[in-house]
């Protein structure tokens, strides 16, 4: 190249991208101004999803109970698994998990589906993900109505910590939304994450207490291994209050201490999502 | 600000665009990368603008003319602040807004009207701001009761109006205009005209990419010729687009000599 090498003189909204605190302040603000974005593009996402099925939003309800009666058969008939109320065991566990899966899913395509749109229109990418975060917690709060439901037959298990689920869901919610961030920013870049978030949420599951209860696995190495999984305390928290524990017949209090770690674990992984997710932001326009 | 400062300064400006990480990427193509890292860096990009300088006045209107892949389209999307500058600044005094938005964020399965909502907030026009626009856009894109129905049953010509009345509802201080005279019938054709003019009349500056010559010796009282990123001319238009049509036919005699057509005319 013949030309004399120019200082980078990085023009308005890149400036603050070279330091990683008013990244994050300039993320939380994208979020922060274009909340009615994000409120338009979720009301556009419900309004899209299942209106050419048959039964309609039906399925938001629809799915997890298929779901959990999948597994539900898989283990009482096949695997002979003796756990009591052992629908609601996995219901507990299924409607949190399909929550976080659903939403990863749906915004790991939020920025790469949408070419024309980030070629050429100049707006915070970071609602894109935000929105698949807000239209995952709608659908959730349709899975909560399928538990009321589910909760009728099973209904000497109630106990006021039920009340605590706002509080696990809030957690849940910020752990998710780093998460999004993530996978929607990488999905841009290499589209492999799409296929490998599959298998990686499945594994996951797996590997996290939705089918059994960490309690069932006894002291030892992999107990502790597998606690360390934040979806881990999720799970059981949820467990907790509506399900109950292995000796409680009832719903109990979550372990909150747990609850606060996740919570404190995701706050930072968020922050820490929004400022690589801002750094990365200009590329959008170039890589699509 | 002060008023006799120009309302677009591009200093500089260098756009690289890195052919590693195009749509196709994956990551085994990455990794492979990783492994051989100090094998001829940087030999993947690309520059699309190379050591731009170019100076708009309020009130002036530039047409940008080059061959296709001169860096026209790129240099109106970095003026827009859509594509991030590699070197360089530039500074723009006033809300830009560009034409190229065309249906860019329709929603198929949503309806005209939503859709009018979500490409609005897109722009950034929300609320009542959105609300008193919207007489205009529906007046304007004249589509009738179809304006409740989703955007997958529209015709393109239709897409194409809702899209225009939308990109065209504000009025920018700075407007970005790439190739979009041409859109949907006769009738609405002649509409759009009309109201680009009606735009032109209003911004403070207007920069506009086009294939029609005979537009920019009408219209614009700047043309800037690129080619291959670089800046060749920036003058008057008529200068500037014989410059270009000289150039043209020039490199197409050089073609037609050394494809061996015309073997007689290419000897020395």
């Amino acid at each position: 190249m013949k030309t004399s090498p120019r200082e980078a003189v990085p023009a308005g909204p890149a400036t603050a991208r070279r330091r990683p605190l008013g990244a994050l302040r300039e993320g939380i603000r994208d979020i922060a101004s274009r909340r009615r974005l994000i409120r338009y593009l979720v009301a556009a996402d419900l309004k899209r999803t299942h209106t050419d099925t048959l039964v309609g939003r039906a399925w938001w309800i629809l799915d997890p109970l298929i779901q959990m009666a999948i597994y539900w058969i898989l283990f009482t008939l096949i695997f002979e698994r003796q756990i009591p109320d052992f629908a609601l065991f996995l219901f507990a566990a299924i409607l949190p998990w399909k929550w976080m899966a659903s939403t990863l899913g749906d915004a790991s395509t939020s920025i790469s589906s949408r070419v024309a749109l980030v070629r050429q229109v100049q707006f915070p990418k970071l609602v894109l993900p935000a929105a698949s975060v807000g239209a995952g917690i709608t659908g959730f709060a349709f899975g909560l109505l399928a538990l009321a439901l589910f909760l009728v037959p099973y209904h000497e298990r109630i106990s006021p910590w039920l009340l605590a689920l706002p509080l696990i869901a809030a957690v849940q919610a910020v752990f998710i939304f780093a998460l999004a961030i993530g996978v929607s920013a990488l999905n841009a870049f290499y589209r492999d994450v799409g296929n490998i978030l599959g298998h990686t949420l499945r594994l996951w599951f797996y590997l996290s207490p939705g089918l059994y209860s960490l309690d069932a696995l006894g002291p030892g190495p992999v107990r502790t291994i597998l606690s360390l999984n934040p979806m881990a305390s999720i799970l059981d928290s949820y467990r907790r209050i509506i399900w109950g524990t292995e000796q409680v017949a009832h719903g109990v209090a979550p372990d909150f201490a747990a609850l606060g770690i996740v919570l404190g674990v995701s706050l930072v992984l968020l922050a820490l999502a929004i400022m690589g997710f801002k750094r990365v932001e200009p590329a959008f326009a170039r890589i699509l | 600000m002060n008023v006799l400062a120009p309302a677009i300064v591009v200093r500089g400006l260098g756009v690289r665009y890195n052919l590693t990480l195009t749509r196709r990427t994956t990551l085994k193509s990455t990794l492979a990368r990783f492994g051989r890292r100090s094998a001829a860096p940087g030999a993947r990009h690309f520059w699309a603008l190379k050591d731009l300088d170019l100076e708009v006045q309020h009130g002036e209107t530039i047409g940008l003319i080059g061959p296709n892949g001169a860096g026209k389209s790129t240099l109106l999307l970095a003026i827009a602040g859509i594509l991030e500058p590699s070197t360089g600044s530039i500074l723009v005094d006033g809300k830009v807004s560009t034409l190229l938005t065309l249906g860019a964020g329709f929603d198929a399965d949503l309806t005209g009207r939503d859709n009018i909502r979500l490409a609005g907030a897109f722009l950034g026009i929300e609320g009542k701001e959105l609300e008193a626009l919207t007489p205009g856009i529906l007046d304007f894109a004249d589509i009738g009761d179809f304006i409740d129905a989703p955007v997958k049953t529209y015709s393109i010509g239709m897409k194409a109006r809702l899209g225009f009345s939308i990109a065209t509802a504000i009025t920018p201080d700075i407007l970005l205009l790439d190739e979009v005279l041409g859109t949907g019938d006769q009738e609405f054709r002649a509409k759009s005209q009309l109201r680009i003019r009606e735009l032109m009349t209003q911004a403070k500056a207007i920069v506009m990419v086009t294939h029609d010559l005979a537009y920019v010796t009408e219209f614009c009282n700047r043309a800037v010729l690129l080619e291959q990123g670089r800046l060749v001319h920036d003058g008057a238009p008529e200068e500037t687009v014989a410059l270009y049509r000289e150039r043209v036919t020039k490199k197409k005699l050089l073609a037609a000599g050394t494809s061996g057509r015309f073997e007689g005319a290419a000897a020395p």
